[in-house]
């Protein structure tokens, strides 16, 4: 076992530090939906130009197909440059382009990749339904097979960024009378077809970033569809997959950082002479340095075995949990000033009531606890 | 950069494991054979890092995880240090503030005072069995004072391998709950099953999963001789406590009410946990 990275890799790691250092924009992601989308578009093309696009997808589909050491490094360095969050092209980069990768036809990829990759198509991902949220295969959005299309009616929920998306991977029944994980498919959805409404939903923090989706008899070709009509509990279990896959490196180092800029201002203001706040942002210290050591021991085992196992979720639930805990402490820090918060500011109680997600989204915390005791475990199933 | 064990480790590990289950099977912890240390001896454990065994930190962490794991002598932490960094070859029992750990056959200990690994001398007679029933100790109302080892990665040594046992003892907590919830029925079905018993086993296994991967991480630093292995070190020996304690309460709360006997196994990982954790302990500025 070592920690080192080899000439190579160091090499590597001074190229992405000199690239991010000369390119990462001064400004902050504006908080205004437009001005992001377009921020999020001039960052990506800024990537897509300069090689750096796609780290995680294969050469020949246009991305870096770097190694996961190699995305490791690129992300450390991402983060430490404080590298603009991906925001709307996450859907499309992190798990909507790989999905097509693993599951499309040579068709649906010649046309979709590049756009993605350019950012000149946004994605969302349609899976989660009022009905259907932990429980997914309890999906009731309906495509009726008319002729070669599919006729849709039904609606989606906490589709991030929907209001700003071109396309959705839509997960639907397309099977009259099918139950649970059978009779789903995984539709590549237009979403400037006539009969879809979006409606914005505000968070808490301010920010309409998810949305509902509404589709009345809504056609999409049956071509559209990926991995095969009745197939879409597969494919969309690849697409979670890669929704989970690497995205907890970017997290685990930028919280790291979050720490290191938290012992700062409680040195500065002082409130770190406190024992209680003292200590627990020693323990903060200590368990983010732990989340890098079992990252880089997942990676290790990816590296040998190929995928890594229901380990994730130990990864998931540990990092998420913590992430809501370093958030909780940057309030704390600021003590009365967070009463100041009004919606559009761009701060630590913004990171707070934002970070709510990570222990919701893609899988709840409670969720991510199951898989570990049937799966990792060996505990019976408790349904 | 790789935090896996390698197949020569695993080889390692895995005969490791065989030796103790015949050898030192945890439900006779506090009834060890007086041969055991000549064993763990004849084992090379407790010699593993001096020069010429060409062994690094990583792979003694290893093993002293699954030493832990069986609950073994605490002096193994001490005489191990002590090989590597005077050469003493006997036994050398863990001197803690006030207590003196493991007594048995020596009467020489070695402990951190002020942050750096030094050695005392003490009288063996009066030992006694405390909290901990796998482990004869001694009280010191004075402690005599040191001759301390001019090696600052002494004291990092002697924390890393006490974070090891830390994380075999929280790990034997863990497997030890798991087990039973597999078996033990009520309401027709194991209590497994139910979520409440299920997400506080999943809690124990990442807590171990946690604080194993910072011990990997810590023991590579030393080896490394990376500028931050102090921090390190620390990292791996406050999660390791904290899970071994945390996971040693969570296994009696499963096991019901015979985790209360003293005749079932629950409560010697948690009375062990609460004897590491004095072992060459972190303060917050440790972290800081
Ligand atoms: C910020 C944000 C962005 C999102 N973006 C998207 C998106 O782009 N596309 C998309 O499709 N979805 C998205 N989601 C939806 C997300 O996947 C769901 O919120 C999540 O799966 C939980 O479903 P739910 O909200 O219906 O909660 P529920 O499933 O109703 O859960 C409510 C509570 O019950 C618990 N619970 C549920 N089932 C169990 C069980 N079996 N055992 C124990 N506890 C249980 C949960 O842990 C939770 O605490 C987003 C969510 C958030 C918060």
């Amino acid at each position: 076992m070592d920690i080192g990275f080899s000439a190579e890799e160091q090499r590597f790691r001074e190229e992405c530090r000199d690239w991010l250092h000369s390119n990462v924009p001064d400004e902050r992601r504006p908080l205004d939906a437009a001005d992001a989308l377009e921020f999020d578009k001039a960052w990506q093309r800024r990537l897509f130009d300069a090689g750096w696009a796609g780290i995680n997808w294969p050469a020949e589909y246009g991305g870096r197909g770097f190694s996961i050491v190699q995305q490791v490094i690129w992300l450390e360095e991402y983060a430490k440059a404080k590298a603009p969050w991906i925001g709307a092209n996450f859907v499309g980069v992190n798990h909507g382009g790989p999905t097509l990768i693993a599951n499309a036809t040579d068709e649906q990829k010649a046309f979709h990749l590049p756009r993605i990759l350019k950012a000149e198509a946004i994605w969302c991902q349609g899976f989660s339904e009022p009905g259907a949220g932990s429980d997914l295969a309890g999906i009731k959005t309906r495509g009726r097979v008319e002729g070669n299309e599919l006729v849709v009616n039904g609606s989606k929920i906490w589709t991030s960024f929907a209001h700003v998306a071109d396309y959705q991977e839509l997960v639907l029944r397309t099977e009259e009378g099918s139950e649970r994980h059978s009779g789903l498919s995984w539709v590549i959805c237009d979403m400037h077809a006539p009969g879809i409404t979006v409606r914005p939903i505000r968070k808490m923090s301010g920010m309409t970033e998810f949305c509902e989706v509404f589709y009345d008899d809504v056609r999409i070709p049956i071509e559209n569809v990926v991995g095969g009509l009745g197939n879409g509990w597969t494919v969309a279990m690849s697409t979670l997959s890669f929704e989970r896959g690497t995205g907890f490196i970017a997290d685990q180092v930028k919280q790291a950082q979050e720490v290191e800029d938290l012992i700062e201002t409680a040195t500065g203001n002082g409130m770190i002479g406190d024992n209680r706040i003292a200590e627990e942002l020693a323990q903060l210290r200590a368990e983010v340095a732990a989340a890098r050591a079992m990252t880089y021991r997942n990676i290790s085992e990816v590296e040998k075995r190929g995928q890594p196992g229901p380990e994730a979720s130990v990864i998931r639930v540990f990092t998420s949990e913590l992430g809501r805990r370093i958030e909780t402490m940057g309030v704390r820090l600021m003590g009365e000033e967070m009463l100041d918060f009004r919606y559009g500011d761009d701060d630590q109680v913004q990171d707070y009531l934002r970070g709510f997600a990570s222990t919701i989204a893609g899988g709840s915390s409670q969720i991510q606890r199951n898989i570990i005791g049937e799966r990792m475990l060996g505990l019976p199933r408790s349904r | 950069m790789d935090l896996t064990p390698n197949d020569e480790q695993e080889a390692l590990r895995f005969a490791t494991i065989a030796w103790l289950e015949g050898n030192m099977p945890l439900a006779e912890a506090r009834n060890r054979a007086p041969t055991l240390w000549s064993g763990m001896k004849e084992m090379g454990w407790l010699e593993m890092t001096r020069p010429e065994m060409g062994l690094d930190h990583a792979t003694e962490a290893l093993i002293f995880a699954e030493l832990g794991r069986f609950l073994a002598p605490v002096a193994a932490l001490s005489t191990a240090v002590a090989a590597r960094w005077t050469g003493l070859l006997d036994k050398v029992a863990v001197a803690l503030r006030g207590h003196v750990l493991d007594t048995v056959g020596t009467t020489s200990a070695l402990g951190l005072f002020d942050g750096k690994a030094g050695l005392i001398e003490f009288a063996a007679e009066s030992a006694t069995h405390g909290l901990d029933l796998s482990t004869l100790q001694v009280r010191l109302d004075e402690m005599p004072s040191p001759s301390l080892i001019d090696e600052p990665l002494a004291a990092l040594h002697f924390r890393l391998l006490a974070a090891a046992y830390g994380v075999g003892c929280a790990e034997a907590a863990g497997d030890m709950a798991t087990e039973y919830a597999k078996v033990r029925e009520q309401f027709g079905k194991p209590i497994g099953s139910f979520q409440a018993i299920k997400h506080i086993c999943a809690d124990m296994a990442v807590r171990s999963q946690v604080a194993r991967s910072q011990l990997y991480y810590a023991a590579c630093a030393l080896d490394a001789g990376d500028a931050d292995t102090a921090f390190y070190v620390a990292a791996a020996k406050r999660l390791a406590d904290q899970a071994a304690l945390e996971n040693g309460r969570a296994n009696i709360q499963v096991h019901g009410g015979i985790g209360m006997t003293d005749e079932a196994q629950p409560h010697l990982p948690l009375k062990r946990a609460h004897l590491l954790q004095f072992v060459a302990p972190v303060e917050t500025a440790d972290l800081l």
